[in-house]
């Protein structure tokens, strides 16, 4: 649905030219949720407004449904723009407009008739859930709704692609979930192919099919987002990720951890598993089939695109012998196992 | 007071509101363009045009620091040729359109300037061209602030008006100034003086309360 090739955006900057993007090349298919993930400054605001070039790249090539945009004249940009919506952090309505008014103002720009106007604008507010507010000035509004009005204005003129500007940044976490949910629901029902950028990892966990990762205006990491989430190969997405899997090694074990076996220590470890092995009872099995007591020390199972999730952090205390025994079984096993270090035993209780 | 002097009055009334309702629509009429026009073609703005700008720019300043009373006379050829005399009502309303053209693009200018460029981007997102986003983005969002500042010329306007009494224009100044003040009629001065705070306050209402009920902020 949409190709970008080896992107460039080059600023003149104050001392000298700024690199926004760098060399991005990448492909959205048609009705996947696209997420794009980066810290500010990252170049991700430069790169989606590459997509409907309100940004005009330096170098490189936009494909958006087979048309390539760039070689577009003015007046062809403008009708290739009409069948991208976009949304905004600040939501960016008319603030002298109504809710219904705004909504409209796409249909008015394409030349639509009031009373048809009316008519298409109707069933957007009912999706979005302001039938009540039609006639209410965005000012009376909280921000969640005023991001449901840029969401029905966004869909007025029956876009193909939705492009997502930290939508929901300006939001609070319940208003978030509930407008992450709306963009599901419109992605499910009308097939539309949403891109969205963030720097939040949540967002991307709660409704993306796809992540990039980008920095310093490069892609360093992009794929399904259960592969990322649970193998992130870059350093960038390793970091967004902690902040939503909790999978840390606590501090006061951190202290007492030796990278090298320690004579009848403990052996850390860390498990992830997902898909069917997360039904397996394995620990139980373990501890059936060696000589070892398994202490849990932290862990989680969550769900990302509906697969169960998890990971478990664990201390094997028992013989060096049916430690190592363990160890060999568990690597065996449909599991991403990593050795974290030995503690001395009674070292640490864990809590 | 007698009433020659009410009827000279109510005459002079008529005339100031003559000279001040015409040049504010003239003023309205090229001044609003040119202010949109002042902030388009600035730096980053949807029609960039730096020279162009910068050009305008100059000439704007030029008219707004020439004295009105000087600009008067100056134009005065000008005057002759839109018009077909340099004294009278009419003549007058040429120098004053003059004067507050540039006043109110100024003003109209620094009103568009506070729209959220986040809305451009949005209108343009939207496939928003030039002419659409000045009409249905720029200007009714700055509508408030517009209306503001046209009261602002407005007033000024009433202002010169009395000035334009020096060139035979009529209107209240001039009654102030030949009845008031050559013939130490005080009642006349008084009164020319309360009328015109008068005006200025309505016209200062009248544009607070427009302003307000546009404003949805």
């Amino acid at each position: 649905m949409i190709m970008l090739t080896e992107l460039q955006k080059v600023y003149q900057g104050e001392s000298g030219p700024v690199k926004a993007l760098d060399n991005v090349s990448l492909e959205i298919e048609q009705g996947e949720i696209f997420g794009i993930i980066g810290k500010s400054g990252a170049g991700k605001s430069t790169l989606i407004r590459c997509i409907n070039l309100l940004e005009r790249p330096t170098a490189g090539r936009v494909l958006v449904d087979g048309q390539d945009m760039i070689t577009l004249s003015e007046g062809e940009l403008r009708e290739a723009r009409k069948r991208m919506g976009m949304i905004f952090q600040h939501f960016n309505l008319l603030s002298a407009r109504t809710v219904l008014e705004n909504v409209a103002f796409p249909l008015e720009l394409a030349g639509v008739s009031r009373s048809e106007r009316e008519k298409k604008v109707e069933p957007l507010l009912e999706l979005v859930g302001l039938t009540d507010k039609r006639d209410v000035y965005p000012a009376q509004l909280s921000g969640g709704q005023k991001q449901r009005v840029g969401i029905a204005r966004a869909l007025a003129s029956e876009p193909k692609v939705l492009l997502c500007d930290e939508a929901t940044s300006a939001l609070d976490p319940q208003t978030t979930e509930s407008i992450l949910a709306l963009l599901k629901d419109i992605n499910n029902k009308l097939g539309l192919t949403i891109v969205l950028i963030t720097h939040e990892m949540h967002v991307i966990k709660a409704i993306c099919d796809k992540v990039a990762v980008i920095e310093g205006g490069q892609l360093v990491e992009i794929g399904k987002v259960f592969d990322v989430f649970t193998n992130p190969q870059s350093a960038t997405a390793q970091d967004f990720i902690k902040a939503v899997v909790n999978n840390k090694v606590p501090d006061t074990l951190a202290k007492l951890l030796s990278e090298v076996p320690i004579v009848g220590g403990n052996l850390v470890m860390r498990l992830s598993f997902f898909g069917e092995a997360t039904n397996e009872p394995f620990i139980a099995g373990l501890i059936r089939r060696f000589a070892v007591d398994v202490n849990i020390i932290s862990g989680n199972i969550d769900h990302l695109q509906d697969i169960p999730y998890g990971t478990l952090l664990i201390e094997l205390s028992g013989k060096d012998e049916d430690i190592q025994n363990a160890l060999r079984y568990m690597q065996d096993l449909d599991l991403r196992t990593e050795v974290i270090g030995y503690v001395a035993r009674h070292a640490h209780v864990a809590g | 007071m007698s009433q020659d002097m009410l009827m000279l009055l109510v005459e002079g009334l008529g005339e100031t509101f003559y000279m001040v309702t015409v040049s504010s629509l003239v003023s309205a009429l090229f001044g609003i363009p040119l202010g949109v026009v002042l902030v388009v073609t600035g730096k980053g703005h949807i029609k960039e045009n730096l020279v162009f700008n910068q050009t305008l720019g100059a000439i704007v300043n030029a008219a707004r620091s020439t004295p009105f009373i000087i600009l008067m006379v100056a134009i005065i050829p000008f005057t002759r040729i839109i018009v077909g005399t340099s004294i009278g009502t009419n003549a007058a309303i040429v120098p004053l359109s003059i004067a507050a053209i540039p006043f109110l693009a100024r003003v109209v200018e620094s009103a568009i300037k506070e729209v959220d460029a986040g809305l451009i981007e949005a209108a343009q997102s939207m496939g928003a061209s030039t002419g659409q986003i000045i009409l249905k983005v720029l200007i009714p969002e700055s509508m408030p602030s517009i209306v503001l500042g046209f009261t602002l010329t407005v007033i000024s306007l009433i202002g010169y008006s009395a000035m334009a009494g020096a060139i035979g224009g009529g209107g209240l100044g001039d009654l102030a100034i030949r009845y008031g003040y050559q013939r130490f009629r005080a009642d006349v001065m008084l009164a020319t003086v309360v009328i015109l705070i008068a005006m200025v306050q309505i016209v200062q209402s009248s544009g607070d309360y427009f302003a307000h009920r546009l404003n949805k902020r």
